[in-house]
C-alpha cells in the first residue's frame, strides 16, 4: 500500500464548494493489476495495488477497498462514491463472450451487418478475412416495413412478421435482441412498435433499438452499434449487478458510477442500460488525469501518451477539451490504418476519447524482417513469458530489454527491486539474435530497437496531431504508464516538442483520472438537412429533445450543457464536430457556426471554401451534472534524502554518459541540466544531456526540451 | 542498385520509412474526409503517393492496389514533358491514358512536385475516380464508347497551379465539361489539399536529415523492397507457366475478349508476357499499358510477402510484355472508360498461372471485380444528379478456408454506399442489399456467396450503365473445386423481368427496378471433402438449401430438424 498527500501540510484540497464530507473511491481494472484509491475528505488519498481477480474482478475491488477503508479508520459506509474503471464490455467483445444476440431488420437488408463497408484494412491480402458478424445468419431476422429517407412510412409494419421473427428468435434461445430498421433515425416509429412486442413477448430478453443507442444516419454503422450494445448488454448488467451486491455486502451504502469512453461517468445502472458507452473505459480516464492536472499546472495543450506492456496511446487535449471521435472500431487491433480504412473490427459510433494506439510497448518484440530491417512489435512478450530480462521464460528481446542494456531501467529491479532484473539476459537476447544481423555492438543494437519504438510510437501521436492539423510543437507531452517517461524525451526530441511532463504517481493515473471526472453523458440525432434550409425552431427542438432526455437520464434538473453540431459542406462525405453558443432561433446563430465550421476545416485540411453552403447532419449535446465533489490533493513528493550514486546511460548521439539517480522529492523550483535519472516506484523519467527539469508546485516533473523553440 | 554515400543504418531507414507512411496516410485521410462524390468519400475509390524526384514510388498510402504502379507513368510523362520548366509552386494535372501515363479519363491526377532549397526533391500524388468527366454517360464509364473522344475531358500533363498560382482557365474548362460541377471541383480541392499536406510533412521529414541523407535513405528504401521481392521470386521454381482468362463480353461485341499471360521465372526475375491477348477492342475496356503493369505488380505481390514497403522498388524485378494494339496495350483511339474489368482479369489470370507455383498462396477465382451500376440523369429542374454504385467481394475458396464474403477484390479495396445515405442524397431507393442463397462454387472450402442488390430509380428517368462479368466465363475453382455462380442484371424481375448484358446503357424510367446479383467466387477442393457440419452451418444460415446441400456436397439434412441424416450422408457420399 502507498499513502500519498498525508505530507503535505498546508495543501489544501481543489474543489472548495459543497464539498461532501466523505469519502469517494476509484477503481481501476487493468490486464493484470487493478488500482483502487481512497480519497479522504481533505483530499489526501491511500492507495492498493491488487493482481485482477480476473473470475470475478469485484472480489479484488472489494477486498482491496476494505483494507483501505480499514486503514483509514473509515467506517465501509463512509465511502458516498465509487468510481470504476472497467474492461469488462471491451472483454466481452474481444473474447467473444457477450450474449447470445438475435437482430431484427427490415426486408431486404439482413446482411448488412455481415457485409459491413466491405473495405478491408489489408492492401495485399488474398486471404483476408473479416471479422465475424456478431449476430450469425440465421439469428438475423427479417419484418416486413420500410419507412423512406424523408421519415414517411412507405410499408406500414407488418405486426405479423414481427410475431413470426419472435418465434424464431424465442426457438433459438437468445438472451439479448438489437433491433434496427432502415432510416430507424429519421422515424423511430416502427422500432418502438417492434421494441414493445419484444418486451411483451420476451421481458427478460435485453432489448436494444437503434433509435436509443444511436439515432443516427448510416444503416450499418447504427446496427453495429445497436448490436454490440445488445451483446454486452446482458454481461455488463450481471458485472454491474454483481459488484453491486458485493460493496453492499461489506457494507458500503456509496453511489456506484462506472467511466465511459466519451470520458464522463456516469451511473451504473445506467451503464447496465447503455453498456455500449463504456467500451473503452479503461483508457479514457488517465487521459481525463491528464487534462486536470495538466490544467491545474497551466498546461492546457497536451499531448497525453501512455505507454505499457503491450500498446502505446496518445490521445489530444486541446484549449482543456478532450479530442473525442465517433469514428470507432472495437476489436480491430492495434492499428493506425483504422483510421484510414475500417473493417478489422466492429463498427462502434458513440462518442470515445480519440486515442491513438499502436503495438509498441515495454513487451515488445524486437526482430529482423526479411529483408534486414529493424522492427518493433506488435507482437509482445506480454506479461509471460516477459523480457528477457525478468528470466520468466521469455528469450526474445524486447524494448525493455534495450532499455536495461541502455542503463534507463535499474538493473537491480523494477518496483523498488519487487521484480528482479538480470542485465545479462537482456544482453544474450540481443547478442544472439540482433546485433550480429546487424553488425552493431549489442549497445547499438539496444540504442536502434529504443530509437524505432519511438519511431513506431511517433505515429500514434501524428495521428492525434498532424493527421487533424495539430502541430505537435504547439503541445506539451505528458506521459505516464510504466514506460512513458522512459521514451517520453526522445520522442519529443524527435517532434520537437519544448516541454515534457511526468505526472505525480504515473503508475496510478488512471486510477486518479476516475476521481477526477465529472458526471456526463453525450447524445445525438441526426437532422440532415442544409444550415440555413432547415428551420431553426426544428434545430432549436432537436436540441431540446436531447436535454429533456439528459435530464431524465442523470437524474438532475441542473446540468451544464454544452451543444455541438455536425457539419459539412454540402455532399461531402465526413463532418467535422463544431461546438456551438446560443439558440439556432438567435438571428446570429447561422453566421457565428459558419465561422466556426470555415476556421476548422481550414485548420484540419487546410482549405476551405467561404462560399459552399453547409449541410447539418447531427446535433449533439454533453451534459454535465452540476454536483461537485473533492478530488485528489496535489501529491507533494518527499525527499528521497538519500543519493542512490550515479549510472551510465548510452544515447546515439552522445555515447556513454555518466547520470546520477536522483528521485522525484530531489528536485525543486530550480532547473537541473540532464543527464538525469529520476527514479520512482511505479517508473523512471530519463532526463537526457542538454534539457533541463524542475518540479512544479503540483508535483510534476517538466522537463524542458534544447529544441524547445524549434 | 544504387550507390549510397550516406551509411545507410537499419534503424534510421525504420524511421524514415514510418515517417512516409505517415505522410501517404495523412493525404489519404484528407481526400477522403474532405471529398464530395461518393464514389471517393464513400467507395474510396482514390489513392496517395509520394514518388522521388526520378518517379519511383517510395510510399503509397493503405488505399487501392491498382493505382499503385501507375504514379511512376503520370510522374515520368511530366518529368519529360515538363523538363526544365518545372518550379517550386507549381502543381500538375493529368489523365489522359495515351500522353500522360493515364489509367482512363475519371482517375484524374494531382501531382506536386516538391522543393527543398530549390532542388526538386519528390512529388506528392493523389489520383482519384471522379463521379464524372462528361462523355457518353452519367459517371463515364460507358462501356460503349468507342473512341476515347466519347469518354470525356481528357487532360493531358499540366499546370493546374504555376508557382503557386491557381491557372483559371482550367478549372473553368473543367466546370464545363462535366454534368456535376460542385462534385468534381469539389473532389479536386481534396487532392489539391493532400498534395499541399503532403508537401508540408515530406519537407518537415526531409530537412531533419538534410536533403542528400534523406535522399539515400530513400533509395535504400527502394533497394530493401528490391531485395525482398527478389529473395522470393528466387525461391520459386524456375519456369513457364500459362493461364488464360476471359471477359464475357463487351457491349459491343458478344465475343469473350481474352487475356492470356505466359508468366516466366527465371532466377530472380519473374516476366508476365500476354502475347496471345486480344487486339484492343472497340468497347471502352481497353487496359491502358500504365494501368496493365500496376495490375501485374499487384497481383505479382498478392502472392509474395505482404509486409514489405509500398514502394517501388519491388518492381524492379517484375516486367512486363505487352504487345501494343491489344486489349492490355491499346493506342489511341481505344476507348478504356470501363477498363477495371480488364485490369481484374489481368490480376486473376496472372494468379491463376501462379497456382502453379504457389498453390498454398493462391485461393479460388473471386467474383472477378465489383460491378459498377450506375444511373444518371436530371430532375425535374435540370438538375443533374449521378448515382454510382460498387458492388463487390465475394472472395474464392482458400486453402484452409471458405471465400469470405463482402471482402473487394484484392486489386480494389473499395467501400459500399450506405443506402441511407444514397436515399438521403439521390432519386433512388435501394431495396435489397444481402446475400444469394445457393451461390459460390462448391469445395471443401466454399466460394463465397454472391450478392444482390435491388435499386429503383424515383426520378423521371434516367440512363443505367451496368460494368459488370462473369455470366458465361465463371469464377475457377482449383484442386477439385467448382466454378463460381454467374452473376445476372434484371430489369423489372417480376414484371418485365428483362436481362441486361453484363455490360451496356439502358434507358430507365421512374419506378423501373434494377436487380444485379454478383457472381459467387470459386471453390477449393473436392466438395465431398467438406466437413458436413459446415454444410449444415450453411443450410442453418438460409445459405445453401436442403436441396443443394445434398446436390453439391452429398450431406442429408433431415427439412424439420434442420440436422444430418448421418447414415444416409454416408451412404450417400460412399457410392
Amino acid at each position: 500500500m502507498t499513502e500519498h498527500g498525508q505530507n503535505a501540510p498546508g495543501e489544501t484540497p481543489i474543489s472548495t464548494q459543497n464539498i461532501p464530507s466523505n469519502f469517494r473511491a476509484g477503481a481501476d481494472i487493468g490486464g493484470t493489476f487493478t488500482d483502487v484509491i481512497l480519497l479522504a475528505p481533505d483530499g489526501s488519498y491511500r492507495s492498493r495495488k491488487v493482481l485482477s481477480t480476473t473470475d470475478d474482478y469485484s472480489r479484488g475491488i472489494v477486498d482491496a477497498l476494505t483494507e483501505l477503508t480499514s486503514q483509514a479508520s473509515a467506517a465501509p459506509d463512509a465511502v458516498d462514491q465509487i468510481v470504476h474503471g472497467t474492461t469488462v464490455a471491451t472483454n466481452a467483445i474481444l473474447e467473444n463472450r457477450g450474449a447470445r444476440t438475435a437482430l431484427i431488420t427490415t426486408q431486404g437488408f439482413r446482411d448488412v451487418l455481415e457485409l459491413r463497408r466491405l473495405r478491408t484494412p489489408q492492401l495485399y491480402d488474398r486471404f483476408y478475412e473479416p471479422p465475424k458478424p456478431i449476430v450469425e445468419r440465421r439469428l438475423r431476422v427479417e419484418v416486413t416495413e420500410r419507412v423512406d429517407a424523408d421519415g414517411s412510412v412507405l410499408i406500414e409494419l407488418d405486426e405479423a412478421s414481427v410475431y413470426a421473427a419472435l418465434d424464431r428468435i424465442e426457438a433459438e434461445e437468445v438472451e439479448a435482441i438489437a433491433v434496427s430498421l432502415i432510416h430507424a433515425w429519421r422515424n423511430p416509429e416502427h422500432e418502438r412498435i417492434v421494441g414493445g412486442i419484444v418486451r411483451q413477448r420476451l421481458p427478460d430478453t435485453f432489448l436494444s433499438l437503434s433509435s436509443d443507442v444511436l439515432p443516427e444516419i448510416r444503416e450499418y454503422e447504427r446496427t453495429s452499434t445497436t448490436v454490440l450494445n445488445a451483446f454486452i448488454g446482458p454481461v455488463v448488467k450481471q458485472y454491474i449487478s454483481s459488484l453491486d451486491r458485493r460493496l453492499k455486502g461489506a457494507g458500503s451504502a456509496g453511489e456506484l458510477l462506472i467511466m465511459q469512453s466519451n470520458g464522463g461517468v456516469m451511473a451504473a445502472d445506467a451503464a447496465a442500460l447503455a453498456p455500449a458507452n463504456i467500451v473503452e473505459s479503461g483508457p479514457a480516464a488517465g487521459v481525463i488525469a491528464a487534462r486536470e492536472l495538466g490544467l491545474r499546472a497551466g498546461f492546457a495543450d497536451l499531448i497525453s501518451f501512455d505507454m505499457g506492456g503491450t500498446t502505446a496511446k496518445a490521445s489530444l487535449i486541446e484549449k482543456g477539451v478532450v479530442a473525442r471521435t465517433t469514428e470507432y472500431e472495437v476489436g480491430a487491433g492495434i492499428s493506425l490504418s483504422a483510421r484510414l480504412v475500417k473493417g478489422g473490427g466492429h463498427a462502434l459510433k458513440l462518442p470515445v476519447i480519440d486515442i491513438a494506439e499502436v503495438g509498441a510497448g515495454g513487451g515488445s518484440i524486437v526482430w529482423i524482417d526479411k529483408g534486414g530491417a529493424m522492427k518493433v512489435g506488435p507482437r509482445s512478450a506480454g506479461a509471460f513469458p516477459g523480457p528477457a530480462c525478468h528470466n520468466a521464460g521469455g528469450e526474445e528481446p524486447t524494448v525493455t530489454d534495450a532499455n536495461v542494456l541502455l542503463g534507463y531501467v535499474n538493473p537491480l529491479g523494477l518496483a523498488g527491486g519487487e521484480i528482479p532484473v538480470y542485465p545479462d539476459l537482456a544482453e544474450k537476447a540481443f547478442a544472439q539474435s540482433i546485433a550480429p544481423r546487424l553488425g552493431l555492438p549489442v549497445l547499438d543494437a539496444a540504442w536502434g530497437a529504443h530509437t524505432v519504438a519511438n519511431a513506431t510510437m511517433i505515429r500514434a501521436i501524428k495521428a492525434v496531431t498532424t493527421y487533424r492539423g495539430r502541430d505537435p510543437r504547439d503541445f506539451a507531452l505528458m506521459a505516464f504508464g510504466g514506460n512513458g517517461p522512459i521514451h517520453a524525451s526522445g520522442m519529443a526530441a524527435s517532434l520537437g516538442i519544448g516541454t515534457v511532463i511526468v505526472p505525480p504517481a504515473p503508475g496510478l493515473f488512471s486510477a486518479i483520472g476516475l476521481l477526477e471526472a465529472q458526471q456526463e453523458r453525450h447524445y445525438t440525432q441526426t437532422l440532415f438537412g442544409s444550415l440555413s434550409g432547415l428551420p431553426s425552431e426544428t434545430i432549436e427542438s432537436a436540441f431540446r429533445l436531447l436535454e429533456d432526455r439528459a435530464r431524465s437520464e442523470i437524474g438532475e434538473a441542473d446540468l451544464t450543457i454544452k451543444r455541438s453540431v455536425d457539419l459539412r459542406y454540402a455532399g461531402q462525405g465526413f463532418e467535422l464536430t463544431i461546438d456551438v453558443a446560443g439558440s439556432p432561433e438567435s438571428p446570429t446563430w447561422i453566421a457565428s457556426v459558419t465561422d466556426a465550421f470555415t476556421a476548422e476545416h481550414e485548420r484540419t485540411y487546410g482549405h476551405s471554401a467561404a462560399d459552399e453552403p453547409l449541410e447539418l447532419v447531427n446535433v449533439r449535446i454533453i451534459a454535465a451534472s452540476g454536483k461537485a465533489h473533492v478530488r485528489p490533493a496535489t501529491l507533494i513528493a518527499e525527499r528521497s534524502g538519500s543519493n542512490a550514486g550515479d549510472r551510465t546511460i548510452y544515447f546515439g548521439s552522445t555515447g556513454q554518459v555518466q547520470a546520477p539517480i536522483i528521485g522525484r522529492g530531489d528536485l525543486d523550483a530550480a532547473p537541473q541540466h540532464g543527464p538525469l535519472i529520476v527514479e520512482e516506484y511505479d517508473s523512471t523519467t530519463i532526463v537526457p544531456p542538454g534539457s533541463t527539469v524542475h518540479l512544479d508546485d503540483f508535483g510534476n516533473i517538466v522537463m524542458t526540451m534544447p529544441n524547445a523553440n524549434a | 542498385m544504387t550507390n549510397a554515400i550516406t551509411t545507410i543504418d537499419p534503424i534510421t531507414m525504420e524511421v524514415i520509412q514510418n515517417g512516409l507512411g505517415s505522410i501517404v496516410d495523412e493525404m489519404a485521410l484528407t481526400v477522403m474526409r474532405t471529398a464530395y462524390s461518393g464514389v471517393v468519400k464513400d467507395a474510396l475509390d482514390y489513392s496517395t503517393a509520394f514518388c522521388n524526384a526520378e518517379g519511383e514510388v517510395i510510399a503509397q498510402g493503405l488505399t487501392i492496389v491498382v493505382h499503385l504502379g501507375s504514379f511512376p507513368s503520370a510522374v515520368k510523362s511530366i518529368l519529360q514533358q515538363f523538363e526544365g520548366r518545372i518550379e517550386p509552386g507549381d502543381m500538375f494535372i493529368s489523365n489522359d491514358p495515351y500522353t500522360a501515363g493515364g489509367i482512363h479519363l475519371p482517375d484524374i491526377y494531382v501531382i506536386k512536385p516538391v522543393f527543398d532549397d530549390g532542388t526538386l526533391q519528390g512529388f506528392a500524388c493523389v489520383v482519384a475516380h471522379h463521379t464524372d468527366v462528361g462523355g457518353l454517360v452519367p459517371g463515364s464509364n460507358s462501356t460503349q464508347a468507342t473512341e476515347i473522344y466519347q469518354e470525356g475531358l481528357c487532360l493531358p500533363a499540366m499546370k493546374l497551379y504555376e508557382r503557386g498560382e491557381p491557372v483559371e482557365s482550367i478549372f473553368k474548362i473543367i466546370e464545363r465539361n462535366v454534368r456535376v460541377p460542385d462534385k468534381v471541383l469539389g473532389d479536386l480541392r481534396a487532392e489539391i489539399a493532400a498534395a499541399h499536406i503532403g508537401e508540408r510533412s515530406f519537407l518537415s521529414l526531409l530537412r531533419r536529415y538534410g536533403a542528400e541523407t534523406f535522399r539515400d535513405y530513400c533509395n535504400a528504401l527502394l533497394d530493401y523492397s528490391e531485395r525482398l521481392a527478389r529473395a522470393e521470386i528466387a525461391a520459386l521454381p524456375d519456369g513457364e507457366y500459362e493461364a488464360t482468362g476471359h471477359i464475357d463480353g463487351d457491349s459491343i461485341e458478344s465475343g469473350p475478349v481474352t487475356i492470356k499471360v505466359k508468366i516466366t521465372i527465371s532466377g530472380e526475375e519473374l516476366n508476365a508476357d500476354f502475347s496471345g491477348s486480344s487486339s484492343q477492342v472497340k468497347a471502352g475496356i481497353n487496359s491502358p499499358i500504365a494501368f496493365t503493369r500496376s495490375a501485374v505488380y499487384g497481383a505479382v505481390r498478392l502472392i509474395l510477402d505482404p509486409s514489405a514497403p509500398n514502394s517501388a522498388g519491388y518492381f524492379r524485378p517484375i516486367t512486363v510484355t505487352a504487345p501494343a494494339g491489344t486489349v492490355v496495350h491499346p493506342v489511341l483511339p481505344g476507348a478504356c472508360g470501363a477498363r477495371g474489368i480488364t485490369g481484374f482479369r489481368i490480376m486473376d489470370t496472372v494468379a491463376h498461372a501462379l497456382a502453379a507455383v504457389a498453390p498454398d498462396r493462391v485461393p479460388a477465382d473471386g467474383e472477378g471485380g465489383n460491378t459498377i451500376l450506375s444511373m444518371g440523369g436530371y430532375d425535374a429542374d435540370f438538375n443533374p444528379f449521378v448515382y454510382v454504385d460498387l458492388i463487390a467481394g465475394a472472395r474464392g475458396g482458400a486453402p484452409w478456408a471458405d471465400g469470405a464474403a463482402g471482402i473487394p477484390h484484392p486489386g480494389s479495396n473499395i467501400a459500399n454506399t450506405p443506402i441511407e445515405i444514397a436515399e438521403v442524397e439521390l432519386p433512388i431507393r435501394i431495396e435489397a442489399y444481402g446475400f444469394a442463397q445457393d451461390s459460390g462454387g462448391a469445395g471443401k472450402f466454399r466460394g463465397a456467396p454472391g450478392q444482390i442488390r435491388q435499386v429503383r430509380l424515383l426520378a423521371d428517368e434516367a440512363i443505367l450503365q451496368m460494368r459488370s462479368d462473369k455470366r458465361r466465363f465463371l469464377p475457377y475453382g482449383l484442386h477439385g473445386g467448382l466454378e463460381g455462380t454467374p452473376s445476372m442484371t434484371i430489369l423489372n424481375p417480376g414484371t418485365d423481368d428483362r436481362e441486361l448484358p453484363t455490360q451496356g446503357m439502358t434507358p430507365i424510367r421512374k419506378g423501373d427496378v434494377v436487380w444485379h446479383t454478383l457472381a459467387g467466387g470459386g471453390g477449393w477442393g473436392d466438395p465431398a471433402d467438406r466437413d458436413p457440419e459446415a454444410v449444415l452451418a450453411d443450410v442453418r444460415n438460409e445459405l445453401l438449401s436442403i436441396e443443394a446441400a445434398e446436390r453439391f456436397y452429398g450431406v442429408i439434412i433431415q427439412p424439420g430438424t434442420l440436422t444430418i441424416d448421418q447414415e444416409r450422408t454416408a451412404a450417400h457420399r460412399s457410392s
